[in-house]
Parts: C-alpha cells; sequence; structure tokens
C-alpha cells in the first residue's frame, strides 16, 4: 500500500515536471517516433505484398503438380495424365456438366514499359477453357475470351495500363507469329501484376512443349481433398501430387517475404537501438538535474523501488505517444501507397496488429532506456546529493 | 591548437553522457552506412560487369531449349568475336527439399575468364572436368552444405532421363569453382559433352549460349540482329547484355531507392533533435563554466567556436565509427543483399552529414551560450 501511494505521488511528480523539461522530453518522443514509424512502413510492405497474393485464394482450390515438384517451375504433367485427371472424384462440375479440370502450362517473355521503355518480364499461360469456372474473379473489362485453337491472348489490365502492346485489338510476334490480343481483365485483389492467357494447347505447340507445369481442378467442398488425394494414391499412374492453393502461395510469398522481414526487422532493430540510447542519454540528465530533489525524497522517507518505477512509467508513458505518432505517420504516409520492389505492384497496408507491435517495440525501447537512469535515481548518495550545489 | 585540452575537457565533462551521444550517433551513421553502401555498392557492381558478353535465351523461359546448330550462324555474324555455350540440369540431393543445379559448360578456355565477377575456375579444374568424363565443380558452399570433397562420387534425382532409362545422374567431384551470384550456392558444374551425350531427350540442344562481342560499344546492335536472324525459326532467341541484364536486376531494387531516403531522414531527423537537446541541456548545466571563460576574455564568437568544435569533433569522430561499423557488418548483411561496399563518396557523404548534424545541433544552444549574460549565469540565474 504505501509502495503505490509512495509511487502515484511520484508519478504525479514526474508528469506535472514534463513541461518544464520539454526538449529532453522530445527527445524521447521523437527516437521513439522514428524508429517505430520506419519499422511498421517497412513491415507494412510485407503485409501488403501477403494480402494481396492471398486475396483471392480459396479453399477449394487445389493444384496438381508432378511427384517431387517444388513448385510449377520443376512441375510437368504430360497430356495423357491431364485426362485422366478428369475422372478423379470430388471435382466440381461447372454449368455444362463438365468437370472443372484447368490443364496450364507456363512461359515467361518480356514485354517493354510504356513509360521507359525498358524490358520486362511477364508470363503466357496457356490455359485450359474451363478458366472462368476456376477463377470468377477474372472479370472481362473489355473485348472477349480467348477461343480455342487460336492464337488469341487476354491480358490484364495492369500489362495494358504499364507495357506497350497489350490493349484489345494489339498483336504481338511470339514465335515468329503474330498472337492477337482479344480481352482485358480485372483479376480483383492481384491486381498489380501482369498476367497473359491463352489456349494450352495452342501454347504448348508453339513452344514446341508436350507437358502442362500443372493442372488445377477446383473442389465440390473443401472437405473432399482427402478424397482427390486417396484416389490419386490408389492409382499407380498417376504421377501427381495435390497442393492447396494457399500453401503454393505462401510458398511463393516465403522468399520474399524472408528477405523484406529481415530488412525490416534489421533496420527497425538498429533504430530502435539509436532511439534506447537516446531516451536513456534524456532520462540520465533528467535524473541529474534533479538529484538534489531526488535526494530529499530519499531523505523524507522515500524508498528506492517506487523512486525505479516511477522513472520506468516516465520512459514508457514517453514511448507511448512516440509509438502512436509513429504508426499513425506511417498510416498516413504509406497506408495505401503502391510499391513494387520486386516487379509486382501492391499497396503497402499499415494493420491494428502492425500498431500493436510497434506499441510493444517502443515499450521495450522505455524499458531499457529507462532501466539504467532509473536506478542510478534510486542509488543517489543522500548526504552527497543534498550537499552537491 | 592550444584550446584543445580546453575543448578536450569539455567533451568529457560528463564521460558518461558523450559516450551516450558517440554511440548513437555511431549507430545512426552505421545503418546510413549500410543504406547507402547497398546504393552505390549496386551502381559499381554494375559498372563492372562486362559490356561487351551477349547472353543468348531461349524467347521464353519454359519453351523448348536452342538448338546447338545455331553456333554457326551466330558465329558468322559480323561483330561476333567468339561464342561458346551451356545447358543445364535440374535435379536434387537426397531429398526432394534439396535442390541442386547443374551447368553444363562447353569446356573451352573461355570459361576461364568469361564472367570473372561472378564465376571462376582455375585452369587446372577446367583441364580435369575435360579429362573425366563424369567430372563435376562444386562451389565451397555446396561442399560445406552437404559435406562433399574432392574425389567423391554424388547421385542427383532429377527429371531429365538418361538414354538408359534412369533419371539418377552421377558426378565425380574433381574441382572447385568460384560462384559469387548470392542466393545460387546450390550449383555445380559439369562438362555439356556429358550431358548431352547421356540424356535421352532434348539431344544437341543447349539452354544458353555466350556471345563475346570485338567491339563493346556494338553489343545492342548485334543483340538485336541476332534476335533478328532466329526470330522466324520454331526456336526464337533474346539476347541480352550482361550488363543490360546487371542494370534490371539493379532496377528492381532501386525502387526501394525511396524507402532508404526516407529512412536515411528520419534517423538524421532522430539524431540532430536528439544532439541538440543534449547539447542544450550541456550548456544550460555549463552556464556558470562559460561565464567564467567570458570573464578571462574569451569572445562571443569564442566561445561559439569552443562548443561548435566540440559538436563536430563528436558528430565526426562517431560517424566514423559507425561507418567502420557498416563496414565491418558488410560480409554478415552480403548473405542477405547483393553488392554492398563501401566507396570513398560514402564515406565522405557520411562525413558531410555528420558536419551537418554537428551544425545544425549546435546552433541554437550555440547561440544561447554565446549570448550568456555573465552576471545571471555566475549568479546561477
Amino acid at each position: 500500500m504505501n509502495f503505490l501511494r509512495q509511487l502515484s505521488a511520484l508519478l504525479r511528480m514526474n508528469l506535472l515536471g514534463l513541461p518544464q523539461r520539454l526538449g529532453l522530453v522530445c527527445t524521447t518522443v521523437i527516437g521513439v517516433t522514428c524508429a517505430v514509424g520506419v519499422l511498421v512502413s517497412m513491415l507494412a510492405m510485407g503485409v501488403g505484398a501477403r494480402r494481396q497474393a492471398m486475396g483471392n485464394v480459396r479453399p477449394d482450390r487445389v493444384t496438381l503438380l508432378s511427384v517431387g515438384a517444388l513448385g510449377p517451375g520443376q512441375s510437368s504433367i504430360a497430356r495423357n495424365m491431364a485426362v485422366l485427371i478428369q475422372d478423379l472424384p470430388g471435382i466440381r462440375r461447372n454449368a455444362k456438366g463438365e468437370p472443372i479440370v484447368v490443364p496450364q502450362a507456363s512461359v515467361f517473355m518480356t514485354a517493354r514499359r510504356k513509360a521507359s521503355g525498358t524490358p520486362v518480364g511477364f508470363p503466357i499461360v496457356g490455359s485450359g477453357m474451363e478458366l472462368g469456372d476456376y477463377t470468377p474473379e477474372l472479370v472481362l473489362t473489355s473485348g472477349r475470351m480467348f477461343r480455342p485453337g487460336l492464337r488469341e491472348l487476354i491480358a490484364s489490365n495492369y500489362c495494358a495500363q504499364q507495357y506497350q502492346q497489350f490493349g484489345v485489338g494489339d498483336t504481338r510476334t511470339i514465335q515468329g507469329r503474330d498472337w492477337r490480343v482479344v480481352g482485358n481483365f480485372d483479376l480483383g485483389h492481384t491486381g498489380g501484376t501482369c498476367v497473359v492467357y491463352a489456349d494450352a494447347d495452342t501454347v504448348l505447340s508453339a513452344f514446341g512443349r508436350d507437358s502442362y507445369n500443372q493442372v488445377n481442378v477446383m473442389l465440390q467442398s473443401p472437405a473432399a481433398f482427402t478424397r482427390l488425394v486417396d484416389a490419386i494414391r490408389a492409382n499407380p499412374v498417376l504421377r501427381v501430387e495435390a497442393r492447396h492453393e494457399a500453401d503454393l502461395v505462401a510458398q511463393d510469398m516465403q522468399q520474399v517475404n524472408g528477405i523484406l522481414n529481415f530488412v525490416s526487422y534489421f533496420i527497425g532493430t538498429i533504430l530502435a537501438l539509436a532511439a534506447t540510447i537516446g531516451a536513456a542519454n534524456s532520462l540520465y540528465a533528467v535524473v541529474d538535474s534533479r538529484r538534489r530533489e531526488l535526494a530529499t525524497l530519499r531523505a523524507v522517507g522515500f524508498n528506492g523501488l517506487p523512486i525505479v518505477v516511477s522513472i520506468l512509467c516516465e520512459a514508457i508513458i514517453l514511448a507511448l505517444p512516440g509509438a502512436l505518432i509513429g504508426a499513425g505517420l506511417a498510416w498516413l504516409f504509406f497506408n495505401g501507397r503502391a510499391a513494387s520492389p520486386f516487379g509486382t505492384q501492391f499497396h503497402l497496408v499499415v494493420t491494428s496488429s502492425l500498431t500493436l507491435l510497434g506499441v510493444a517495440w517502443a515499450l521495450c525501447m522505455g524499458l531499457i532506456g529507462g532501466l539504467m537512469p532509473a536506478v542510478r535515481a534510486a542509488r543517489v548518495p543522500v548526504t552527497v546529493a543534498l550537499r552537491a550545489t | 591548437m592550444k584550446y584543445l585540452p580546453l575543448i578536450w575537457s569539455g567533451i568529457w565533462r560528463k564521460p558518461g553522457r558523450t559516450m551516450l551521444i558517440l554511440l548513437q550517433i555511431a549507430v545512426a551513421f552505421g545503418l546510413f552506412g549500410v543504406l547507402q553502401g547497398m546504393k552505390t555498392g549496386m551502381a559499381e557492381a554494375v559498372a563492372k560487369v562486362r559490356a561487351d558478353l551477349l547472353f543468348v535465351a531461349p524467347s521464353a523461359v519454359g519453351a523448348t531449349p536452342l538448338p546447338l546448330a545455331d553456333l554457326q550462324q551466330l558465329q558468322s555474324i559480323r561483330g561476333v568475336k567468339a561464342v561458346t555455350y551451356a545447358g543445364d540440369l535440374g535435379g536434387t540431393y537426397q531429398k526432394p527439399t534439396q535442390p541442386v543445379g547443374v551447368l553444363a559448360i562447353e569446356t573451352s578456355d573461355l570459361w576461364l575468364t568469361l564472367v570473372p565477377d561472378i564465376f571462376t575456375v582455375s585452369p587446372q579444374a577446367l583441364a580435369a572436368l575435360r579429362s573425366t568424363r563424369t567430372g563435376a565443380l562444386i562451389t565451397a558452399d555446396i561442399g560445406r552444405k552437404y559435406g562433399w570433397h574432392i574425389g567423391e562420387r554424388i547421385a542427383l534425382t532429377t527429371s531429365t532421363l538418361q538414354s538408359n532409362g534412369s533419371g539418377t545422374w552421377f558426378f565425380d567431384i574433381v574441382g572447385m569453382v568460384t560462384d559469387h551470384e548470392p542466393g545460387e550456392s546450390g550449383l555445380i558444374v559439369t562438362s555439356y559433352s556429358y550431358l548431352d551425350a547421356a540424356r535421352a531427350l532434348d539431344k544437341g540442344t543447349v539452354r544458353n549460349f555466350y556471345v563475346i562481342v570485338s567491339d563493346p560499344k556494338q553489343a545492342a546492335s548485334i543483340g538485336e540482329t541476332i534476335d533478328r536472324t532466329f526470330a522466324n525459326s520454331p526456336s526464337g532467341t533474346r539476347t541480352t547484355s550482361l550488363r543490360e541484364n546487371a542494370q534490371q536486376a539493379m532496377q528492381s531494387i532501386g525502387d526501394l531507392n525511396f524507402a532508404i531516403r526516407s529512412i536515411i531522414g528520419a534517423v538524421l531527423v532522430a539524431i540532430v533533435f536528439s544532439t541538440a537537446t543534449m547539447m542544450m541541456q550541456t550548456m544550460r548545466e555549463r552556464a556558470p563554466e562559460l561565464a567564467v571563460l567570458k570573464t578571462v576574455g574569451f569572445g562571443n564568437p569564442a566561445v561559439f567556436l569552443l562548443v561548435a568544435t566540440e559538436a563536430l569533433l563528436v558528430c565526426v569522430v562517431a560517424s566514423l565509427a559507425g561507418l567502420a561499423l557498416a563496414w565491418i557488418a558488410f560480409p554478415l548483411a552480403g548473405k542477405y543483399i547483393p553488392g554492398l561496399s563501401m566507396p570513398v563518396q560514402v564515406v565522405v557523404l557520411g562525413i558531410v552529414g555528420a558536419v551537418l548534424v554537428a551544425l545544425l545541433s549546435v546552433t541554437l544552444p550555440g547561440l544561447r551560450a554565446a549570448r550568456l549574460n555573465v552576471i545571471d549565469a555566475l549568479a546561477g540565474r
């Protein structure tokens, strides 16, 4: 009880004294603001990239890859195997009564940016005709769907806006032949990437290939996954593995997110270190300037512990607004801002959990920065301090 | 010069405080060094890349490989000095989660100097590769990772079938190769003749041609000529100069420039504010001492200079320490971020930044110290 009373008295004194040492107060606040602001903005990049990639993911979509393949790039599924996949159980049927099975073969080519003319890579995904049933988020905004057997392309709006020669009616030379762009589409959340679709078998023959990279299937329900897997295992001819869409996307994101997180925490930690040192220094100065005051308090019976805790509390109280201002500035300047560090464009997202992380980060800075000055304050030798000028 | 002891004692008036300021500035400039070093490091790396080397790949990734027969046509193009080529093979070692890339090179002496910054091989290793049919060179990284050493025979599981129907390829390790491409630690090098003789499909094809031109200035136009030559064949090509590739890679990271500038800005603002307030505090505490200085004859400008020199000394020394710290940290960060280096201009920029920080933060406290009223200060008011 006595501890609490002493603490509340000390805290009130500390807080009332804040306006008199505005400069020192601001040192802590601004240091923490910068550290938290930078950390939150950088992490917002990772969150934005992830949110964009995961935005369209559905639990009833499954991708089949050849056994042992880490991703679609290393996978190869022969044409005749794709036919067998159509008979597997658990696959949803479309309005026409056909199973929603979409074999896809991807090739990567280069386009030129409209703005600078510099080359940039984009994928052409040769896809089965059930593409529309498999990806209902694909909405044609102009033109029409490609037709089977013809050299026709549809390109996402991002390609049409950013790169040359992707508008409806444009022709592109691919493997020595002319291909026509017949449609532009929007892809919901993944709007910031350039994807081009064409007929699967036309792409295979144009590029001299005889196997797909992957076969996508849509399940009757997410629970049908086990039935599908059991049926694949029961058929030794089918050398494929079923992977959830979310699984593959997360694997794709892992590397980019790994780099982003490493850089964010690396820079965030260094800035936090600088801010902590700054806070410690300013609190030392506060303790120094209050030596006589603190000694007087000790002389009239205040204990060491409440003094330590009161200074730690002050450090935290100063760090908290820093964290909130930092996160707020990050939100104000960067939330929704487009970034494209790795070729695909996405929007930064400052979430409440990032803000909480920033606050936790700030609390650590306050606690670590306040600890040594607080201990020093409690240890002031009463007689020496009182005699000092 | 004779005021040096005075400045020195001013700096170490409160050793704890000075140490913390030094530390804080050092940390901030350490970060500055890493970020700025990343930027200039990449620009330097691009400038160092060979300008006379063209890289010929299939026009689309995932398309059929290029026929080796294109070689004669490439060699006959005007301005082409030499051509070499490589195939590749993707496999895994023991577990599907341990991918190993195999680069199958045509083993001519061109490879000794082909891409010196990225790929270096000794004449002995290359000779060993020529004399052993199933020979392979490994990087030190991959050797450490899987415990491989010279003389060992390793088996890789691949999806490329051999003529005997097996997808398992054996390699005898005969030497070492240095590969500086970051992230490419899972690479071994074998001879093209082994790959092409043993594989069942895609015989007589290559993944890439490497074309060296006589005049680097002609590189771009020769690249266009090559692509035009093969444009109407079933296997179109896409030719890029190695330097163009490097520039592209840099550009994708260059989009982060804005972020780097913002961070450096935030750091400098925080540091200026922090040092300025600490100096204000110090000046307040030192008011009586400064008043004594004035009493014994120091003019206002002299007091200001004294205080400013202290700040400059602290900031510059701390920033140099920070840059040294960054330089020490480079090998560590180099694993994640390519092309880190600290050219002179970064150091100069750092010192200029430090001087700026010192001047900005000393102006207000310094002026206040210079304008100090002697009588008030001595009276402790």
